[in-house]
């Protein structure tokens, strides 16, 4: 029996929540009426109490994640640098500002939990005016960043309040430093986690950090291969029921940013198909080609209307076709991926409980079709009993029991892998309860 | 004085790139040198957050002219890249061509110096000498 035989791991999503021990996983709809804990402990209570809080390990992402607003200099660097960054992080982008043109972009109105400032190498600087003050005075944030050059930070950090400054995320060579925005950002996450209502109560369950699910999800990739037939480059989709997570190899896109990992992330925050459902049907109505889509798969648009189990099939299959159009040069975004040299795509999350295989590679051959002019297939894997999420948590479980006693060792405390920053500066070190 | 320098378009000549970035390092500039493979959008990007003085784009495979019908129109975009000077070197036309029409049409698409098949030093010279003439320290 190895150490993580003994555990449970326990993952919040919007809609459902799982609970995987080391004899079998189960998948329940949440009750929204009731606090998280207390829906847990009447669904699965016997299984939770059969386990010491040390061994319980839990992640979540029902709060939805961070919403951040980037200002840099120039799409090339500062703006896509920072974006890479949040969103590996685990954080959702509202809006990204070009500088220069600034007085043009509209205030954002709801509330954003962290505005980043981005531009210049070190040597370069003077670049941010009183514009930017003016700006953020407007926009209803918790917390700003500034990670620019460092010409400028002592000049903003006077006037603008509450400021953190962190080093710059462009080096003198133009390449990008990830590290300390990257914890930074990490840390906001966790401590959003923790500091939500319904999560906090689950710590009365856990001795254990709770972390969130795209992170434990991004631990699992790097040995993928060792559970899944899964050819590189590939790409993950988690369609959930609020958000929709791609995790893709660098391999499948060209770019100047290097870094050592090999996979990065996106995040399509109102594509899912129960809590974003309306979002998930207004994208599809603005897209030309899910009519085709839908008369492909046999239904007219009044599914929309239905509520049904086979509305919700229909409304994955139009999920994926989304997210790949997403992804792909007929809808360019963040990225656009290459995605005729892609060999595999991993299913994960909810999707996986109600679609078959047909169905999806039925909606994979449509895209790359219609979308590609291609009859390209990648291989279709399909995540039917989490075992992704099980992996990464694991992982994460595994690489925290290796730390602890590393440390025990060496006499050192530390946090987590991942968890929290230490060396940022920015943030003091989060702890569990 | 920084210069920001790069092979355009899907050009992959990486050895003259590497020759461009050792050249201006030992004439004393500061390169920022994105290598190849370089969109125009990424040049100004460049220069944008360096604070570049000087724009070197070099090209062989004869794409160059297709991107600069662009430069102008590209540029105004940017507010901080007025005194930016524009050179672009290498061969700048597909097949034959000669000096005289080459250089005058690209000055036209916004370059302040234009070297059509010249040796790299005579090309760094001829920076040397705008730069006296038109920067003088």
């Amino acid at each position: 029996m190895t150490a993580n035989d003994n555990r449970l791991l326990i993952d919040i999503g919007s809609t459902y929540f799982k609970v995987s021990s080391k004899d079998h996983i189960e998948q329940h709809f949440r009750d929204f009426n009731k606090r998280i804990l207390d829906d847990l402990m009447q669904k699965c209570g016997k299984t939770v109490q059969a386990f010491a809080p040390e061994n319980i390990h839990i992640c979540s992402s029902a709060n939805g994640g961070l919403s951040s607003l980037i200002i840099g200099l120039t799409h090339s660097y500062s703006l896509k640098y920072a974006t890479n960054i949040a969103y590996n992080a685990g954080i959702n982008i509202i809006d990204s500002i070009i500088f220069q043109d600034i007085e043009d972009y509209s205030i954002p109105s709801d509330l954003v939990d962290v505005v980043i400032v981005v531009g210049g190498i070190d040597s370069n600087g003077n670049l941010f005016d009183t514009r930017l003050d003016t700006y953020l005075s407007k926009v209803n944030y918790s917390n700003v960043v500034y990670v620019g050059n460092a010409t400028d930070a002592q000049a903003l950090s006077a006037r603008i309040e509450r400021l953190t400054v962190l080093p710059n995320i462009i080096d003198n060579r133009l390449h990008i430093v990830e590290e300390h925005l990257k914890d930074y950002l990490t840390n906001l996450y966790q401590q959003d986690i923790e500091g939500k209502e319904d999560i906090k109560h689950l710590y009365d369950i856990t001795g254990n950090q709770i972390y969130s699910t795209p992170y434990i999800v991004s631990q699992s990739l790097p040995s993928i291969h060792g559970k899944f037939s899964v050819t590189d480059p590939f790409i993950l989709l988690d369609i959930g029921g609020a958000t929709t997570d791609v995790h893709y190899s660098k391999d499948l896109i060209s770019d100047n940013i290097v870094t050592e990992q090999g996979h990065d992330r996106i995040v399509f925050k109102k594509l899912g198909v129960y809590k974003s459902r309306q979002s998930l049907i207004f994208t599809a109505e603005n897209n030309e080609y899910a009519y085709e889509l839908l008369m492909h798969l046999k239904v007219t648009e009044n599914i929309y209307n239905e509520h049904s189990e086979k509305a919700t099939k229909i409304l994955m299959q139009l999920a994926i076709f989304l997210v790949l159009c997403k992804m792909s040069h007929y809808r360019p975004m963040y990225v656009t991926l290459r995605l005729l040299t892609m060999n595999s795509i991993v299913f994960t999350g909810g999707i996986t409980k109600v679609l078959t295989e047909d169905d999806i590679k039925d909606v994979v051959a449509f895209f790359y079709r219609k979308i590609l002019n291609s009859d390209h297939k990648p291989a279709t894997v399909l995540d039917t009993n989490y075992d992704i999420w099980t992996l990464g948590a694991a992982t994460l479980v595994s690489q925290a029991s290796h730390a602890a006693v590393d440390h025990a060792g060496s006499g050192v405390t530390t946090n987590s892998p991942g968890a929290v920053n230490s060396h940022s500066g920015a943030q003091e070190q989060s702890t569990c309860p | 004085m920084k210069v920001v320098t790069g092979v355009i378009g899907n050009d992959i000549h990486v050895v003259a790139n590497r020759l461009m970035d050792l050249s201006l390092n030992a004439r004393g500039y500061e390169v920022f040198n994105l290598g190849v493979n370089t969109y125009l959008e990424e040049f100004f990007d460049a220069a944008v957050e360096t604070g570049a003085d000087i724009l070197l784009i070099s090209s062989l495979n004869g794409e160059a002219e297709g991107w600069s019908r662009e430069v102008k129109m590209l540029k105004a975009g940017y507010q901080s890249l007025d005194n930016l000077i524009m050179m672009i070197g290498g061969n700048l036309s597909v097949g034959s061509g000669n000096a005289e029409d080459i250089i005058p049409r690209y000055k036209n698409y916004g370059f302040d110096l234009v070297c059509h098949q010249v040796d790299l030093n005579t090309g760094l010279d001829m920076l040397d000498s705008y730069l006296q003439e038109h920067r003088p320290s």
